[in-house]
């Protein structure tokens, strides 16, 4: 097998991998502003250079020549190589900047040029805390500035468009975002203007940079450059907690990570999955946040008086919940299921409602004709649309369903998106006594006779199943009124967490929404009906699903943990329609 | 958005020869931006945009091979554009003073246009003909070496009646003593 050394260790290599790929590939480490695994690689920025030499070889019996020491003889390159577009080859020879002086110098003399008329402003720079600029400067760049004359003026605040905002200064010019639009997106919306000290990325004269993937430009950017329009200013990198989840506004399951200070959502951003959405994420899926914060249901709510809806207690909503079923026959009972909501929620109403004596499940898919592309927006709108179905929810039609309604008395309604998609209108549900398990305040919890308050994917840990058969899934980021950071074991501690208590002052209840998972309230529903069926936590619904329901056969958390996502066997690509 | 300019058919047609020149439309920008200004007298960007249209490619790549080379006008110019290099020969041997008469002359500043929109001045950088310090350039073409004052108020009325000085051939040195 080809060989190839690299600071005076041996690796082993197959093909023709790029040598700053294959040595961050080996947990080694080269600084690098220009390079991205996804893109071409430029070698623009001259940040990863390296010492590379090649063993001189016999011509005619191709052995290598030895010296008087019995060592290989090394043609150095004559100059140094950036390592990011350097292929390897058998033999080859690298000295990075952890054994030689002079890769060490070399480095920081070209970030020494780099950061001449970078505006270094990082106290007020959104980009400051994961700015590999900044993280390198400290790593490998020069102490001081030995620049003393003015830096040159550029644009600042320019609105690329309606989500990105650049400030021109800061750029250096790696490429990355015009390279992002021209290669991963293909809607060459960027180039870089003028040349020299003077040059910059922009848009063409007149156009708008309203790329559906723009925003992934400002994740990809290494400096402060381009920052998103919505997050400016918002909060410091330092402050959030970071906590793995999945996309819920559409149907390809995007692997997101949630930005979460005091238990409020502030920012969603792409997390790498290499089977699923790579480093990116649509833009839509960015305005999800709002979703977690914004007009929750918190406490429940039950009408009284005709049609004003009232908070009321948990004891009596369960109360109220019960005798509701306790006053009708199982027929008459119409559980609808969510492709909104996660595999174990689904389930777990599905089974104490079976135990109960229900034997029919629908759910209406949410799908928008003509809404996706071939990259990661798709028609379904819903993130489990799988999920129910391999659950044993029946798909209906709109006009399926509103027949089914006019023939019940009691609708025990999990999507929370019934009306406002116009799947069917608030006239349809006057007649039965409706019960919708909610997140947020929408219309069609408005038109519910009873509300209970649950849950949302950044509170929870749960499972998606998307388009393509590919069970991944949440971890709870923000707690409720009932949860912890600390006790809750799924969760992350932040450093607030970690520091504060909640006696400090920058702590407060407010931003904690009084909800409960539904599997929760499900438990409580059945004991209270003195059905025997019991709930765990989600984990454990989750190995109960596995054992129980043959689609997903050997699914756990572990291993979705550990394989980042399952593919399911005998889920064929989803085939969607309204 | 490219209302107010069209190519003439023979433009395209002499697109469509530089087009034939390459395997790939790409390399055509810079031809044919080229032919856009000697048609417009400048690339403005509604002109990049008809450029990008007739090549069929991004406009935001035309954008970028446009402003990157100085001797692309991205806005509307004189008739005639006078290049005064102010870099070290030239700077040294009075092309300050040779920047600043002409900006007397006509009334304008460097970087600005006449009102009738004959001239236009700008200071730029080397052009490479320090042995004939001080130098200026007439619209990316003829070079008018030696300049004086006299010869200044020479090249402006010749300019005014639509003739451009001659290339002026400038013998080497060691050659005027060979013959």
């Amino acid at each position: 097998m080809p060989e190839i050394f690299i600071d005076g260790e041996r690796y082993e290599f197959e093909g023709k991998p790029k040598l700053l790929q294959f040595i961050l590939d080996n947990g080694k480490e080269v600084p690098f502003f220009c390079y991205h695994p996804e893109m071409s690689a430029p070698a623009n920025c001259r940040q990863c250079y390296v010492k590379v030499g090649t063993p001189v070889q016999n011509r005619e019996n191709g052995e290598y020549e030895l010296d008087e020491d019995g060592k290989r003889v090394i043609r150095w390159f004559p100059k140094m190589q950036t390592s990011c577009s350097t292929e390897i080859t058998d033999g080859m020879v690298v000295l990075t900047q952890e054994t030689s002086e002079e890769v060490a110098r070399a480095q920081k003399d070209t970030m020494e040029l780099i950061l001449i008329n970078h505006p270094l402003d990082c106290p007020i720079c959104d980009q400051a805390g994961e700015c590999p600029l900044q993280i390198q400067t400290y790593k490998y760049g020069p102490e001081g500035s030995r620049f003393e004359v003015k830096k040159v003026h550029k644009p600042k605040r320019v609105e690329l468009g309606p989500r990105v905002t650049l400030d021109a200064e800061r750029c250096i010019n790696c490429t990355r975002c015009v390279r992002f639009t021209e290669e991963i997106s293909g809607t060459h919306q960027l180039t870089i203007s003028s040349r020299g000290d003077k040059n910059y990325p922009i848009t063409a004269p007149g156009m708008e940079f309203d790329d559906p993937y723009s925003v992934n430009t400002v994740d990809i950017c290494p400096v402060g450059a381009l920052t998103s329009t919505d997050f400016r200013f918002k909060a410091r990198v330092w402050e959030m907690n970071q906590t793995p989840s999945i996309d819920i506004t559409g149907g390809k399951g995007t692997n997101v990570d949630l930005w979460v200070r005091d238990n409020i959502v502030m920012r969603l951003t792409p997390r790498f999955n290499a089977e699923v959405n790579s480093h990116w994420m649509p833009d839509a899926a960015r305005d999800a946040y709002k979703l977690f914060n914004e007009n929750r249901v918190s406490r429940p709510t039950i009408k009284v008086d005709g049609d004003n809806q009232v908070k009321t207690s948990w004891n009596n909503a369960l109360e109220t919940f019960a005798e509701t079923l306790e006053g009708v026959k199982p027929k008459d009972v119409l559980v609808i299921g969510s492709a909104h909501a996660s595999v174990e929620e689904n389930y777990s109403l599905m089974k104490v409602f079976s135990t109960w004596g229900v034997n029919d499940y629908y759910f209406v898919p949410d799908v928008k004709e003509e809404f996706g592309d071939d990259f990661l927006l798709t028609d379904d709108q819903a993130p489990n649309t799988n999920g129910v179905k391999a659950l044993g929810f029946t798909a209906q039609s709109t006009d399926e369903i509103k027949a089914a309604i006019k023939s019940a008395k009691v609708v025990v309604l999990l999507d929370g998106t019934f009306i406002d998609r116009e799947v069917i209108s608030s006239k349809d549900i006057k007649k039965p006594y409706v019960i919708n398990l909610a997140t947020n305040q929408t219309e069609t919890s408005i038109a519910a006779d009873l509300v209970i308050p649950i849950t949302c994917i950044a509170e929870h840990a749960a499972s998606y199943v998307n388009v393509d058969g590919r069970i991944q899934r949440s971890f709870p980021a923000k707690e409720t009124k009932y949860t912890h950071r600390k006790l809750d074991l799924e969760m992350s501690e932040g450093r607030l967490d970690r520091h504060g208590t909640n006696f400090d002052n920058w702590v407060n209840e407010d931003n904690k929404i009084d909800c409960t998972p539904v599997w929760e309230f499900m438990n409580d529903l059945s004991k209270r009906l003195g059905l025997n069926s019991e709930f765990g936590i989600s984990r454990e619904i989750m190995d109960e699903i596995a054992s129980s329901v043959s689609a997903f056969d050997g699914v756990s958390y572990e291993r979705m943990d550990n394989e980042n996502g399952i593919q399911l066997t005998g889920i064929s690509k989803e085939e969607v329609s309204a | 958005m490219a209302k107010n300019y069209e190519f003439t058919p023979e433009d395209l047609q002499e697109i469509e020869i530089i087009k034939a020149k390459f395997p790939e439309v790409m390399p055509a920008t810079l031809p044919t931006l080229w032919v856009a200004q000697r048609r417009f007298g400048h690339v403005e960007p509604e002109v990049q945009h008809l450029v990008a249209e007739t090549l069929g490619l991004p406009v935001s790549h035309v954008h970028g091979v446009a402003t990157f080379y100085t001797q692309y006008y991205k806005e509307k110019m004189g008739k005639y554009v006078l290049d005064i290099c102010t870099t070290t020969s030239c700077q040294l041997c009075g092309g300050y003073d040779m920047l600043h008469y002409l900006e007397n002359k006509l009334g304008i500043k460097a970087g600005e246009t006449t009102k009738d929109g004959m001239f236009s001045i700008q200071s730029v950088e080397c052009l490479g003909a320090c042995g004939y310090a001080p130098m200026m350039q007439i619209t990316n073409d003829v070079y008018v070496n030696n300049l004086t004052e006299e010869k200044l108020d020479a090249v402006i009325e010749s300019l005014k009646e639509g003739k451009i000085p001659e290339f002026e051939p400038v013998g080497m040195p060691q050659h005027e003593n060979r013959s």
